[in-house]
């Protein structure tokens, strides 16, 4: 008797938790954002014009608010720093190219968001996006949706999944395109 | 003699209905005025084309109103940015108000340009191309499939090289702002800001404009500053307000002190109201003559010009002191007869010194030349016409002041027959000429800068958050069609590329940087054919691309390459909105743009620009500070020229009738305006053209005073009555050195040092044998 009334009020909590609203604060509370973190990354980009996906691995390493170092290494090697004044792409020591984010709208908005992600810097995503999800102990999914006009130019959708620490990022483009990375060997 | 009075009557009520008509129609036409400098500058010498440029670009700047909002709550000020635009764009002086972008509009800029992605492409692409480095290109296109990054996402098959995202990702919009939720959010600030840009649908120099723009601004900044958002402006609506109300403040204050002074003095004179009115009729007529008709002469009246025209007040009320002076010695009917003489010759000589301005091919002077002409005829007209009639009766008491100055006067020493003065006033003469030799003249247009401190600083805050910088220079480029401007341009910005490599040049804004020339068009569609055919199949390759696809990709070259962006395509595009100003003049046969210079621009830099310029008869370079300030300094010396000649031709007629006695009435005048320039260029380090127009005003108050007193050989109560105008002069113009309007500040000392000096060296070139007292 005992046992089936728990496993009622369990039942009719489960779902609770899973529905009351899933806010940023409760994100806040659950993941960390370290001052510095790297680790490693596979990336699978999915291209609807070619039906397949191109898939990279490589390491990552950043300074929270300074600068994010993103290295592919596999199938080629590039090397892209992200700070939030500009984006450099350097090759073997070499800068190819750079990219002053506030000359160009949207790449400030993308590379906002893309920082506000990986730093898990919810108050910045909450400017942006409507956040549903479920928080299941410490493991938790969250769908970004855009608000931003500016942002629905570029990405239609962002899921996320994490515990103290963010996983799993998929980016979902306007025009069909996808682009998910998974985190490991993360190390503060 | 029954008759004459009946046509004088006649006269008077046609000239009533005169000002009358006058003044309602410029009622009508209503108010406008102007306090910008660059308004007072001739238009005349430079090429048309090139005044239409320089035109352009101010006015570019002229109608434009920028505000940044910034604050600390977000949603606060997303509120107040739309209430606020709201408020704006409800205004008729208001074109438009640009502060949000639609999500479709940001797409539409795209996608015009699509279709001519190989015909159009971003300029580093290009430099690559040139250079034969294919492999680089395939390089950043690779590295940009794989970024995390992955902006645009363009279609592997439509453009697998990306350099449609190249080009989008390097234009570089006019303003450092982005869009945030379809608001105009500015970049890289401490705070939020959000940016409101205004066009203005007519000109800033119109007050009601003013007023109503800065009233709906004001109206919500009060609301605004309680709840912590900062508002701060850019524009020249901002300067022209505040110049105008400076400048009106100034003058408004300046006028009825000196009015209130002259009142004073007048009733301790005469102690009569009704003098005082005949006095105040010429001087008012005169002036409400003047302004109505330079109001309707041109369209708008020129703040300096009120401020010369103030002055006028002291030249004008010479003739009716005259007249009621002389009333006090002779019935009504015989003053007239008595004065005329006096009269012409002081209208006369007054009326060339002015007009001659009005040969000078500056919109400027012939404003002033105009009411002076206008104010002094009309005053001299109301006391010829008028006073005679208003004015009735015998002659009145001897007035007691008259007699006070001419003991004052009779203190003062001969210059006749004592060499020791004679020596004295030909030592400072030689003095002041030395000095005058040795002198610079100040010159520079930016001197004139009459803006106060914290709008420029305002101003400057609001031009570094945008990053934006501009700069009055340009180049002018000219062709036959519109196409060879561009290729012209494109052949100029390579060498334009090379002075900001160098670090010399900050940046410059060409219409050939969004619409490419077509000849470099089917250079760039070629160049991109090239790429395909060497880098595509490998490129596919490496992505494990299916034939089918490399095959699409080719096809879809092969249907857009052909696409060219014409002018006719691109006027048509959204995109070209912020541009289409570039161009100047576009016709069947001839055609011209400009190249906009921006950021501050060295001595090194300008030497290079030059010899740019030099080397390329098809583009000029441009700078509009440098031409005026050259522009000041030539007419300052075309205007010396015009006033020796005006008073070569003055001198001619008073010759006639003065014969030998001449020198009395122009030496002191001369010598005073020697001894001024010296003076004022030992005190303001220099002279400009204020200065000297202000000499010209010394010059005929000077004359007139020697004229009068000449007449009446040197009757106490001309003496008065020159005495009297040169006080008003005084008055008027005294308190215009004390003013921060440096055009007005020039003015203002220029006639108080010169008319004390003319004033004091009048009585002592005086005739020795000839001096009458006052009882006499």
């Amino acid at each position: 008797m005992i046992r089936r009334l728990f496993s009622l009020i369990l039942m009719l909590l489960l779902p609770l938790s899973a529905c009351a609203g899933f806010t940023y604060d409760q994100l806040e509370k659950v993941t960390v954002s370290p001052a510095h973190l790297d680790g490693h990354f596979t990336q699978e980009k999915y291209l609807s014009a070619l039906d397949a996906s191109l898939v990279s691995t490589g390491v990552f390493s950043y300074q929270r608010g300074r600068s994010i170092r993103w290295e592919t290494l596999e199938p080629i090697k590039n090397e892209l720093l992200m700070t939030p004044e500009s984006i450099i792409n350097r090759q073997g020591g070499q800068e190819l190219l750079q990219l002053e984010t506030a000359s160009n709208p949207v790449v400030k908005v993308l590379s906002e968001i893309f920082f506000a992600v990986l730093t898990a810097d919810w108050a910045k995503l909450s400017g942006y996006f409507d956040l549903s999800g479920t928080l299941e102990g410490s493991q938790w999914t969250a769908e970004l949706v855009p608000t931003d006009s500016a942002v629905r130019q570029v990405v239609t959708r962002v899921e996320l999944k994490g515990d103290s620490l963010l996983r799993e990022v998929v980016l979902h483009e306007n025009g069909g395109n996808r682009t998910a990375i998974r985190f490991d060997s993360l190390s503060r | 003699m029954n008759s004459r009075p009946l046509s004088l009557k006649t006269a008077a009520a046609g000239w009533l209905l005169f000002v009358v008509a006058v003044t309602v129609l410029a009622l009508r036409q209503g108010p406008s005025f102007d306090s910008s400098i660059m308004s007072l500058l001739p238009e005349s010498t430079q090429q048309p084309l090139v005044q239409r440029a320089a035109d352009l670009m101010a006015e570019r700047f002229s109608k434009r109103l920028i505000l940044l909002l910034s604050g600390v709550e977000e949603l606060r000020l997303r509120g107040a940015v739309t209430r606020l635009s709201g408020s704006l764009a409800a205004l008729p002086d208001v074109s438009r108000v640009i502060w949000r972008l639609e999500e479709s509009e940001v797409e539409q800029y795209r996608t015009e340009l699509y279709s001519y992605r190989y015909a159009v492409i971003d300029e580093g692409i290009r430099a690559l191309l040139l250079a034969g480095d294919f492999q680089q290109v395939q390089q950043r296109a690779l590295f940009q499939l794989y970024s995390p990054l992955s902006v645009g996402g363009g279609s592997i098959v439509e453009d697998p090289f990306g350099l449609f995202t190249e080009l989008t990702l390097n234009r570089r919009s006019e303003f450092n702002v982005q869009v945030s939720d379809s608001l105009l959010k500015v970049s890289g600030t401490e705070q939020p800001t959000y940016m409101l840009m205004v066009e203005l649908a007519a000109d800033p120099f119109s007050p009601a404009l003013q007023k109503r723009v800065l009233g709906a601004v004001e109206a919500e900044q009060a609301v605004l500053t309680d709840v912590g958002i900062k508002v701060d402006m850019s524009g020249m609506l901002l300067h022209a307000a505040a110049g105008a109300q400076q400048a009106s403040g100034e003058i408004s204050t300046i006028g009825l002190g000196s009015l209130l002074g002259i009142v004073v003095v007048m009733w301790l004179t005469f102690r009569q109201l009704s003098s005082l009115l005949l006095m105040l009729v010429p001087v008012v007529v005169g002036s409400i003559t003047a302004a109505a008709i330079t109001l309707l002469v041109f369209e708008r009246v020129h703040l300096v010009t009120f401020a010369f025209g103030a002055g006028l007040v002291g030249v004008s009320i010479d003739y009716a002191l005259h007249y009621l002076c002389e009333h006090r010695r002779s019935s009504s009917d015989g003053i007239l007869v008595k004065i005329m003489p006096g009269l012409l010759l002081g209208l006369f000589s007054s009326v060339m010194a002015y007009a001659a301005l009005a040969l000078a091919p500056f919109p400027g002077l012939r404003q002033m030349a105009t009411f002076s002409v206008v104010g002094l005829s009309a005053a001299w007209l109301t006391v010829v016409l008028w006073l005679p009639l208003l004015a009735r009766g015998g002659p009145q008491q001897p007035l007691a002041l008259a007699a006070h100055l001419d003991r004052l006067r009779a203190g003062f020493p001969f210059a006749e027959g004592n060499p020791l003065l004679v020596g004295g006033l030909l030592v400072s003469l030689l003095f002041s000429v030395y000095t005058l030799w040795s002198s610079k003249s100040l010159d520079d247009i930016r001197l004139l800068q009459t803006s106060p401190v914290d709008l420029l600083k305002q101003e400057q805050s609001v031009q570094r958050a945008l990053g934006v910088s501009s700069s009055s220079q340009f180049f002018l480029i000219r062709g036959d069609s519109l196409e060879q401007c561009l290729q012209r341009e494109e052949r100029l910005t390579a060498r334009l590329e090379g002075l900001k490599a160098a670090g010399m040049l900050e940046g410059y804004q060409a219409l050939s940087q969004v619409l490419p020339s077509l000849r470099r068009q089917a250079e760039n569609s070629a160049l991109v054919q090239q790429l395909y055919e060497q880098q595509l199949p490998p490129y596919l390759a490496m992505l494990n691309v299916s034939d089918h696809l490399l095959s699409d990709a080719y096809l879809s070259l092969a249907r857009t390459e052909g696409r060219r962006l014409t002018p006719e395509i691109w006027l048509q595009q959204r995109g070209s909105d912020s541009w289409k100003d570039l161009i100047v003049e576009q016709s069947e046969w001839s055609a011209a743009t400009l190249v906009r210079l921006t950021g501050t621009i060295g001595p090194e830099t300008r030497q290079h620009l030059i010899a740019l310029s030099d080397s390329d008869s098809a583009a000029v370079y441009i700078d509009q500070v440098q031409n005026i300030s050259e522009l000041m300094g030539s007419y300052r010396g075309q205007i010396v020229n015009w006033v020796v000649v005006a008073y070569l031709c003055v001198m001619l007629v008073l010759g006639v009738r003065y014969k030998k006695q001449i020198w009395r009435i122009l030496l002191p005048p001369l010598l005073a305006s020697v001894v001024t320039l010296a003076l004022l260029v030992t005190l303001e380090q220099g002279v400009n053209l204020f200065h000297l127009m202000a000499l010209i005003l010394v010059l005929g108050i000077g004359l007139d005073m020697g004229i009068f007193l000449m007449e009446t050989r040197q009757a106490p109560y001309t003496w008065l009555a020159v005495s009297l105008s040169s006080y008003t002069s005084l008055l008027a113009f005294g308190l215009l050195a004390l003013s921060d309007t440096p055009v007005l500040h020039h003015f203002g000392l220029t006639v108080l040092i010169g008319l004390t000096l003319v004033w004091l060296l009048t009585p002592i070139m005086r005739n020795k044998t000839k001096e009458k007292t006052l009882h006499g």
